[in-house]
C-alpha cells in the first residue's frame, strides 16, 4: 500500500502491547541517499522523539503501531536535532536541481507502507520519482536534473 | 541546459551542498580571468543575516552547477581555504575587475565600458559576454572571444565585434556562436 506525508501527518502512534497513545506523527525524516523513511518525528520541540523505521510493525491508515513505548528514543545526532526542531521537513520544503534551478515546493511524498520506501514527490503539479531525489536538508531537497525548460 | 547570467546576478545566491541540502555559504563575489575568459572561482559569506566572509573560496572546479536560485556544490568539502586553492582563485590578480574598462575595438573604436560580465551558467561558468554602457548612451551586450588583451583599464576586442552589439542576453546567446564562427574559433 502506498500512503503520503500530508495524511500520514497527525496520525496517532499506538503501543501494541498497552494499546496506549504514545503520540501524533510530526513529520517523517528521509533519509535521501536510500529513498527511505528514516525515522517518524513524534512530537514538537522538546518533547519530540524520534521512531526508527525499523520498530515499526504497521503503518496503518488509522495508526502506527510500534511495540511499546520503548521504541521511542530522544535525537541522537545533529542531523536528528534539527529533524526533531522541524527543520528537516520535507513537506513544504524547496526543490532545487543539481543546476540550481528553483523548481517550487515540495508538496506531498508517496511511500511504500510496508517498506517506507519513497514512491514519489509532487511538486507543484509535478510527480517527480523518488528516484531523482540526491538530497534532502534544512535548506531544500535536490533533485535530478531530467532536462527542465528554462523559462 | 545553459543559461546566461550577469555575474552580479550571482552574488548572494546561496551555496546548497547536493548531497545534504543545506545552505552552507553564499556567493561574495565572482573571481574571473579576463584574458583567459574563464571563471575561476567564488568568494563566499556566511549564511545569514548580518554575516561576514568566509575564509574558504569556492574554485570553479569544485561547483557542481551555477544556477538561476543557486550555486550547487557536491559537499562542504568542496569550499577550500585560500592556502589549499589554485593561486588565481586564492590571489587573483589586480587587474581581474574589469567593470569600469574601456571597450577599444582593434580600428580604435571605443564600443562603450563594461558594467558586467555575461556568463555562461550550467555546469561550465565560461564568460561570453560583457553588458556594456554603450559609448553613444543605453546598455548593450557583446560577445566575446575565448581570449582577449586586457590592461586593467581597458580591453581590446575584435573590430567585428561591433557587428553583434546586441540590447539583450537572449540577444547575445544568439550572437555569441556567429561570432565565434566568424572568428574563426568554432
Amino acid at each position: 500500500m502506498t500512503d503520503s506525508f500530508r495524511q500520514a501527518a497527525g496520525r496517532k502512534l499506538i503501543s501494541r502491547t498497552s494499546a496506549q497513545d504514545l503520540g501524533t506523527v510530526a513529520h517523517l525524516l528521509v533519509d535521501a541517499q536510500r529513498r527511505q523513511i528514516a525515522a517518524v518525528v513524534v512530537g514538537r520541540g522538546k518533547k519530540a522523539r524520534l521512531v526508527d523505521w525499523s520498530q515499526i510493525s504497521g503503518f496503518g491508515p488509522d495508526a502506527v503501531m510500534v511495540g511499546d513505548e520503548g521504541a521511542l528514543r530522544p535525537p541522537a545526532d545533529d542531523r536528528e536535532r534539527l529533524a526533531a526542531d522541524g527543520k528537516l521537513e520535507i513537506l513544504g520544503q524547496r526543490a532545487l536541481t543539481e543546476l540550481g534551478n528553483a523548481m517550487g515546493t515540495v508538496d506531498d511524498v508517496t511511500f511504500d507502507t510496508g517498506t517506507g520506501a519513497l514512491v514519489h514527490l509532487r511538486v507543484g503539479d509535478r510527480e517527480i520519482p523518488a528516484a531523482a531525489m540526491l538530497g534532502s536538508g534544512s535548506y531544500a531537497v535536490v533533485l535530478a536534473d531530467h532536462g527542465e525548460p528554462v523559462t | 541546459m545553459t543559461l546566461l547570467m550577469h555575474a552580479s546576478q550571482i552574488n548572494g545566491l546561496p551555496v546548497v551542498t547536493v548531497q545534504g541540502g543545506e545552505d552552507v555559504a553564499e556567493v561574495r563575489d565572482v573571481i574571473y580571468s579576463p584574458e583567459a575568459g574563464h571563471l575561476v572561482g567564488l568568494t563566499l559569506n556566511k549564511r545569514g543575516f548580518l554575516s561576514g566572509r568566509r575564509r574558504e573560496v569556492l574554485p570553479v572546479e569544485a561547483i557542481h552547477a551555477i544556477g538561476r536560485d543557486a550555486v550547487m556544490v557536491a559537499d562542504e568539502s568542496s569550499l577550500v581555504l585560500p592556502e589549499d586553492a589554485p593561486d588565481d582563485v586564492a590571489h587573483p590578480g589586480p587587474d581581474r575587475n574589469v567593470v569600469g574598462d574601456d571597450v577599444l575595438t582593434v580600428g580604435g573604436v571605443s564600443l562603450g565600458t563594461v558594467r558586467d560580465l555575461a556568463l555562461l551558467v550550467g555546469s561550465a561558468g565560461e564568460v561570453v559576454g560583457y553588458e556594456i554602457e554603450k559609448a553613444g548612451g543605453g546598455r548593450g551586450y557583446i560577445p566575446l572571444p575565448a581570449q582577449l588583451a586586457v590592461s586593467g583599464s581597458a580591453l581590446v576586442v575584435p573590430d567585428i565585434t561591433e557587428e553583434f552589439v546586441r540590447d539583450d542576453l537572449v540577444g547575445l546567446g544568439a550572437a555569441v556562436d556567429d561570432f565565434r564562427a566568424r572568428l574563426g574559433l568554432r
